[in-house]
C-alpha cells in the first residue's frame, strides 16, 4: 500500500474553475446547507453551483472559508483504498479541513469553527481600517531559495512599524498581511520581481491579515462565542502550522484546540516547515492534493526539491519524477 | 533458540501485547497514571511513543548494516528510559549525551516545533552529508537548536567540558556576556556505568563537588545510565550507589522501577540542580539489549539464559505493561502504534538510505579548520582602547614605553599583551593553576587579578582536564578562555580534552558549535640545567598531530605579543582552538651573543599589531647571496642567531634565520620561498630526533618539491631531558647548529671548487 500525505489547501484555493466542485447530495453537502440556512447564511451548494463566479460573493471568507473546507473534504473522502494515509499537513485556512479530515474535530464542529474564524477575518482590523495581503516569491525561476529575496521580505515586515507581519511561508513563495497601508508601503518598496509571466509583489484580492497579530482582538471575540468544541486525539497524524506533530497515539486535544485557536490565527503559518516535517517524520510515497483547485501544487513541488525528497533535487529531477509510473505529487483536481 | 535477539526482543513485545488485558476504566489525560504519582497518562503515552521511536530507530540500523547501508550500530535499546530526562529537561538546558540517548532526543525533539528527530538520527546512521549537525562526518547526537553539543565520546570525555559550561553560566552572566541561555538553565550530561571509572567522568565530576565547596554555582546533572556492563566486563554489583552514593557536594538520587517511578525520581534531581545551582549525580537503571553494537557477539560472553534474563527486563516491556495495567492505554492502541511506528521508521530509513553522503576530501574537511585571514585580522584590531584607558589600567606608563629590562623579555610582553586583551575583550577569562593570586609560576599572569578581577583572572584546582574542560564549557557560551597549562608536560595527561573533544567539535558540529580558545602553555627546553624532563618537556608531536589545532610558538616578546592578538582574534573569529607554547628558558632572557648585551629584549608592540599563521620573521642575511637557511623555532631562533654570528666571522658563511612562529598549520608557503631563493636548508629542531618536531616535515616538503640544493637537520636526542647540565648532551647547542651549517654548504663550495 503506497504511503500517502495529504496537503489540504487554504485560503485562496477557491477559484473560478472551482464552481461546480461540491456533490450536492452528499450527506456532508446537504448536512453543511442546513447549518448554513440555521446561522442565515447562504447554502454552499448553492454558491459552488452559481453560474458564474463573483469575487465580492465567491471571495468573502464567510462564503470562500467553508467552501474551501467541504471541497478539500470531499476529496479527502475520495482518497482510493490503495492509500494509506500517514500523515495530513494542510495550507493556512487548510488547517481546519485537516483537523476535521484525521478525526480531530466532528463535522459539525470543524465547520462551526471554520464558519466563526472566517466570521473574524472580515471584521476590520482594530484602527477600523481594512486588511490587505501580498505574495512575494522567495526562490527563482530554478526553484532555488534566494536569500535575498528572503531579506526583501524581513526588512519589509520590520520596517512596518508592527502594521506587517509574515502570514504564511509557502517556501517558494510569502504572503505579507497587515493594514491596507503597510500592505501598500510595501508593495512600493520591494523590488520588483517577474516569475513564470507574473508581476511580484502582487496584491491579493480579498485581503484579511489572517495569520497575524493584528487579528488577535477578533479572534478572542470569536473563541468567546463559540461552544465548547469536541476536541479529540487524530486517527492520523497531522502536522500544524508551527511544524509540531499531533499523533493518534500522544497527541492531547487541548494542545490542538491551543494551536487552532488561540496560535495559528494569530501567527506564521509555516506550511514550508510543516511540509518538510511530514516528509521527513513520515516519509510518504506520494503527496496527494485535495481540491479546491490545485494551487498548493506548485509549492510542494518547491519543498520537494528543496528536501531533496526521494532524491528530487531539481526542478528538472521533479517534472521527470513527475512524467514517471509513480509521480510524488498527485492532484485531485486537475 | 535464536541468536537473533532483535527479533525475539521484539515479538516479546508483540507476544505481551497480544494477551495484555485492558484496565477496567481509562484514564483522562492529565489523570496521574498511579496515585500520588506525577505522571499523567498524556505524559506516559508521550514518553512510550518516543520510546518506541527509539527502539525502532535502533532496529532500522541493524537492518540497513545488512545490507551496508548504515555505519553504525551502537544503540540506545534498554535504555529507552532516557526519556524521561529528555522530557524532564528543557530545550534550553544544555545536553552533553552519550551514544544511547534515541529517548532522551525523541523526548526533548518533542518541546521544539519543526524538529524532525527521527529522520535525522538515521541520517547519522547511514552517514548522510544531509544529517543536519555532522553531514555525514560521525553519528552524534547533536543539535544546535536543541542545545544538544555532539560527543563522539565513548569515555565519559565530555563530562568535563559539561562541567565548564555549569561553571560558566553564572560567569558569564556576572560578566554581562550574552550565553543565550535563561537564568535558570542547567546543564545535563549523560554516561554509562563503565564510564564513570574513566579518569574524566571522575575528574568532571569532583571538580563540580570542588566548585561547590568554594561556593561557586556548578547547575550540572550527571546521568549515570547504569546497564551494569562495559562492553564485556560486568560491573560490580553496587558499584555505582557505592562509589557516587553518598560524597559531599554531591545529591544522589536513584531513579528505578516503573516509568512513574522514575519520573518522579528524575524530577526530583533536575529541580534540586535547578533551584539549588549544585550537582546532583542521577543514578538512572537500565539494562543493554543486544550486546554493546551489532558487531558485538555476546553470546561469546554471556550465557543465553543471562541474556534472555536482561531482555526480559526490557524497559519498553514494563512502561507497556504499566500503562495497560493504570489505564492510560489500551492494548490495542498498543498494538497499532508499535505497528506504525515500525512501518514509518522503516520507511524514514529508506528514504534516508538514498541521501547523498560527503564525496571529496574539501567536504569532508570544510568545517575543521576555518580560516579567514582578513576577517581574523579586522577582529585583531576591532577594538583600540584609547590610550589614556591604558595609561591608567597599566598604572602610569604604556607598555610599548617601558624601560625597564624585566618589561621588555618575552615574559613581559606577555603579560602586557594580555592585559590590553583583557581591556578590549570583556569576555575574555584567564585561568589555570597560580595564575591568580600568584600571578603565575614565572609571573606571565602576574598583577592581573588584581587589574580586572577574580570573575575574569582565577586560579582553579591542580588537574589540567578540568581547566581544559572549564574552557570548553566556557567557550561554548561566548566566552573566550585563556587557560594556562603550567608545563607542556602536563598537557599530556589532558590531552584528549584537545584532541577528542575541544579541535573536534567544529568538525563533528558542522561548524554549528565552537569553542574558540586559546591555551597557553609554558614548555620546551633550556631552563639552565633546572628541573628536568617535566619542566622541559620538548615533545610537541602530539600538539601538531590534532587536526585543526593551531600551534604557536613564539621565540621574542614583541613576536609573542603580536601572535598572541592573532591567536585570540583567530579563536573570537574561526573559532579555532589555538595552542600557545612558551618558551619557558626564554621568558626571562634579556640576551643574545654576550651577558649583559640585552640583545633579546624589545619593545612592546602597541596594539593593534598582530601576526597570523603563515607570517615568519626573519633575521640575519636577507640578501640573495645568503649561503644558508636555517629553518627553526622559539629556542631554535636564538640558538641560531648565534650559531650565524660564528659561521660568518668563523667560516665566512652568510646565514639566513627564519622564525616559523607558527608550528601547525606550518609556513610552507615561506619556507619553499626562501629555500628556493639560497638553496641550502639547515632545519633547526629542538623537539626529539624521531618524534614529531617539525624538521621531517620541513625536509619532506621541501625534497618532495625538488627545492633547495641541500637539505640537513639537528634535532634534540631521542631521550627524556636530564637534570642538571647533562641536559646539553640531549639537546641542540650551537657548536652543532654551526658544524651542520658548515658541512651543508661546505659540500657545495668543494663541489664548484673542484669544477672550477
Amino acid at each position: 500500500m503506497t504511503r500517502a500525505l495529504v496537503a489540504f489547501p487554504g485560503r485562496g484555493a477557491y477559484t473560478p474553475s472551482s464552481l461546480g466542485s461540491l456533490v450536492p447530495e452528499h450527506p456532508w453537502v446537504m448536512r453543511a446547507d442546513d447549518l448554513r440556512r440555521e446561522a442565515g447564511r447562504p447554502a454552499l451548494s448553492e454558491l459552488d453551483g452559481a453560474g458564474s463566479f463573483d469575487p465580492a460573493v465567491h471571495l468573502r471568507p464567510t462564503n470562500a472559508w467553508p467552501l474551501i473546507f467541504l471541497a478539500g473534504l470531499l476529496d479527502a473522502e475520495r482518497i482510493a483504498d490503495d492509500h494509506e494515509v500517514v500523515a495530513v499537513v494542510a495550507s493556512s485556512t487548510g488547517w481546519y479541513t485537516a483537523l476535521a479530515a484525521a478525526g480531530a474535530l466532528p463535522f459539525d464542529d470543524a465547520l462551526q469553527l471554520v464558519g466563526a474564524m472566517a466570521a473574524a477575518a472580515e471584521t476590520p482590523l482594530p484602527d477600523g481600517t481594512r486588511p490587505a495581503d501580498l505574495i512575494y516569491p522567495l526562490a527563482d525561476a530554478a526553484w532555488m531559495p534566494d536569500p535575498e529575496l528572503r531579506r526583501h521580505i524581513d526588512e519589509a515586515v520590520t520596517t512596518s512599524d508592527g502594521e506587517l507581519e509574515l502570514a504564511l511561508d509557502l517556501g517558494a513563495f510569502a504572503v505579507l498581511s497587515g493594514t491596507s497601508e503597510a500592505v501598500e508601503g510595501a508593495a512600493g518598496k520591494l523590488p520588483p520581481v517577474d516569475l513564470a509571466d507574473r508581476a511580484y509583489p502582487l496584491r491579493l484580492g480579498g485581503g484579511d491579515a489572517w495569520h497575524t497579530s493584528l487579528r488577535t482582538a477578533a479572534v478572542a471575540d470569536a473563541i468567546a462565542a463559540l461552544p465548547d468544541l469536541a476536541w479529540q486525539r487524530p486517527n492520523v497524524a497531522i502536522v500544524d502550522g508551527h511544524g509540531r506533530r499531533h499523533t493518534p497515539f500522544s497527541s492531547v486535544p487541548a494542545a490542538i484546540a491551543e494551536h487552532t485557536l488561540r496560535e495559528q490565527p494569530v501567527t506564521t503559518y509555516d506550511f514550508a516547515t510543516s511540509l518538510r516535517v511530514a516528509l521527513r517524520e513520515y516519509a510518504p510515497d506520494v503527496i496527494l492534493l485535495p481540491g479546491p483547485g490545485s494551487s498548493l501544487g506548485a509549492a510542494c513541488a518547491q519543498l520537494v526539491v528543496r528536501e531533496g525528497y526521494r532524491g528530487v533535487r531539481s526542478r528538472a529531477d521533479l517534472e521527470a519524477a513527475q512524467r514517471s509510473a509513480n509521480p510524488i505529487l498527485l492532484s485531485m483536481r486537475r | 533458540m535464536t541468536w537473533d535477539r532483535v527479533a525475539v526482543v521484539e515479538r516479546q513485545l508483540d507476544t505481551f501485547l497480544a494477551s495484555a488485558e485492558p484496565a477496567p476504566r481509562r484514564l483522562a489525560p492529565d489523570e496521574p497514571i498511579a496515585a500520588g504519582a506525577g505522571l499523567t497518562a498524556a505524559i506516559a503515552r508521550a514518553l512510550l511513543e518516543d520510546q518506541l521511536v527509539s527502539r525502532q530507530l535502533d532496529v532500522a540500523a541493524r537492518e540497513l548494516k545488512k545490507t551496508d547501508r548504515s555505519f553504525y550500530t551502537i544503540s540506545s535499546a534498554g535504555h529507552e528510559n532516557n526519556a524521561v530526562v529528555g522530557a524532564r529537561l528543557r530545550v534550553d538546558d544544555p545536553a552533553f549525551l552519550h551514544y544511547r540517548s534515541g529517548g532522551f532526543v525523541m523526548a526533548r525533539a518533542r518541546q521544539l516545533a519543526g524538529s524532525t528527530p527521527a529522520f535525522d538520527t538515521l541520517l547519522g546512521v547511514v552517514a548522510s552529508s544531509d544529517d543536519p549537525i555532522a553531514q555525514g562526518r560521525h553519528k552524534v547526537w547533536g543539535s544546535r537548536a536543541m542545545w544538544i553539543p555532539p560527543q563522539t565520546s565513548t569515555i565519559a570525555s565530555h563530562l568535563p567540558k559539561a562541567m565548564g559550561l555549569a561553571f560558566s553560566l553564572a560567569r558569564a552572566k556576572r560578566l554581562g556576556v550574552a550565553s543565550g541561555l535563561p537564568a535558570d538553565a542547567i546543564v545535563a550530561c549523560t554516561f554509562g556505568d563503565a564510564s564513570a571509572n574513566h579518569a574524566t567522568a571522575q575528574a568532571g565530576i569532583n571538580t563540580a563537588r570542588y566548585a561547590v565547596r568554594l561556593g561557586l554555582p556548578m547547575p550540572i546533572l550527571f546521568v549515570c545510565e547504569d546497564n551494569d556492563t562495559g562492553i564485556s566486563v560486568p560491573t560490580p554489583s553496587g558499584w555505582i550507589a557505592g562509589s557516587f552514593g553518598n560524597l559531599p557536594h554531591l545529591r544522589y538520587v536513584l531513579a528505578e522501577g516503573e516509568l512513574d517511578q522514575v519520573w518522579d525520581a528524575v524530577g526530583e534531581a533536575v529541580q534540586h540542580v535547578r533551584t539549588t545551582r549544585q550537582p546532583a549525580f542521577l543514578h538512572l537503571r537500565t539494562v543493554r539489549l543486544w550486546g554493546h553494537a551489532g558487531s558485538d557477539a555476546e553470546h561469546g560472553y554471556r550465557a543465553l539464559a543471562e541474556i534472555a534474563e536482561v531482555e526480559s527486563r526490557d524497559p519498553l516491556l514494563r512502561n507497556a505493561r504499566r500503562l495497560i495495567e493504570t489505564g492510560a492505554a489500551t492494548p490495542d492502541e498498543l498494538i497499532e502504534l508499535v505497528r506504525d511506528t515500525r512501518q514509518r521508521i522503516g520507511s524514514l530509513a529508506e528514504e534516508a538510505a538514498r541521501r547523498p553522503r560527503l564525496q571529496t576530501t574539501d567536504e569532508v574537511v570544510a568545517p575543521m579548520a576555518p580560516s579567514h585571514p582578513e576577517r581574523v585580522r579586522a577582529n585583531a584590531t576591532a577594538t583600540v582602547i584609547d590610550d589614556d584607558t591604558r595609561r591608567r589600567s597599566f598604572g602610569g606608563t604604556l607598555p610599548e614605553d617601558a624601560t625597564l629590562p624585566q618589561a621588555r623579555t618575552l615574559a613581559g610582553c606577555i603579560n602586557a599583551a594580555l592585559a590590553d586583551e583583557l581591556l578590549r575583550r570583556p569576555e575574555l577569562l584567564l585561568f589555570g593553576e597560580d595564575v591568580g593570586r600568584k600571578g603565575g609560576v614565572y609571573h606571565l599572569t602576574s598583577g592581573l587579578q588584581k587589574r580586572f578581577g577574580p570573575a575574569r583572572v582565577f586560579d582553579t584546582l591542580l588537574d589540567e582536564t578540568s581547566i581544559l574542560g572549564i574552557a570548553q564549557g566556557a567557550a561554548h557560551i561566548g566566552l573566550l578562555p585563556v587557560p594556562e597549562i603550567q608545563y607542556l608536560a602536563y598537557i599530556h595527561n589532558a590531552l584528549d580534552q584537545l584532541r577528542g573533544e575541544a579541535a573536534s567539535l567544529q568538525f563533528f558540529s558542522s561548524g554549528q558549535f565552537r569553542n574558540p580558545m586559546v591555551v597557553r602553555v609554558a614548555g620546551l627546553a633550556y631552563q639552565k640545567g633546572f628541573g628536568g624532563h617535566f619542566h622541559n618537556d620538548n615533545s610537541i608531536g602530539a600538539l601538531r598531530d590534532i587536526p585543526g589545532l593551531v600551534l604557536a610558538v613564539p621565540s621574542r616578546g614583541d613576536d609573542a605579543a603580536r601572535m598572541l592578538r592573532g591567536a585570540i582574534a583567530m579563536a573570537a573569529e574561526d573559532g579555532r582552538v589555538v595552542v600557545f607554547l612558551e618558551p619557558i628558558a626564554l621568558y626571562h632572557e634579556k640576551d643574545l651573543y654576550t651577558d649583559g648585551d640585552g640583545g633579546w629584549l624589545v619593545d612592546y608592540p602597541a596594539p593593534p599589531s598582530a601576526l597570523l599563521p603563515g607570517e615568519v620573521g626573519l633575521y640575519g642575511a636577507t640578501e640573495s647571496d645568503a649561503d644558508l637557511l636555517i629553518v627553526t623555532y622559539a629556542n631554535g631562533v636564538r640558538l641560531s642567531l648565534q650559531a650565524a654570528r660564528r659561521l660568518e666571522e668563523d667560516h665566512q658563511l652568510r646565514a639566513r634565520v627564519m622564525d616559523l612562529r607558527w608550528l601547525n598549520p606550518l609556513p610552507l608557503d615561506a619556507v619553499r620561498a626562501h629555500a628556493a631563493e639560497v638553496g641550502n636548508v639547515l632545519v633547526v629542531d629542538e623537539a626529539r630526533a624521531t618524534g614529531g618536531g617539525i624538521a621531517d616535515a620541513v625536509v619532506a616538503d621541501l625534497a618532495e618539491r625538488r627545492v633547495g640544493r641541500r637539505l640537513a637537520s639537528v634535532r634534540a636526542v631521542d631521550s627524556f631531558v636530564p637534570l642538571g647540565p647533562a641536559t646539553s648532551a640531549v639537546l641542540v647547542g650551537v657548536d652543532q647548529i654551526v658544524a651542520s651549517g658548515v658541512a651543508a654548504v661546505g659540500r657545495r663550495r668543494s663541489a664548484q671548487a673542484a669544477r672550477a
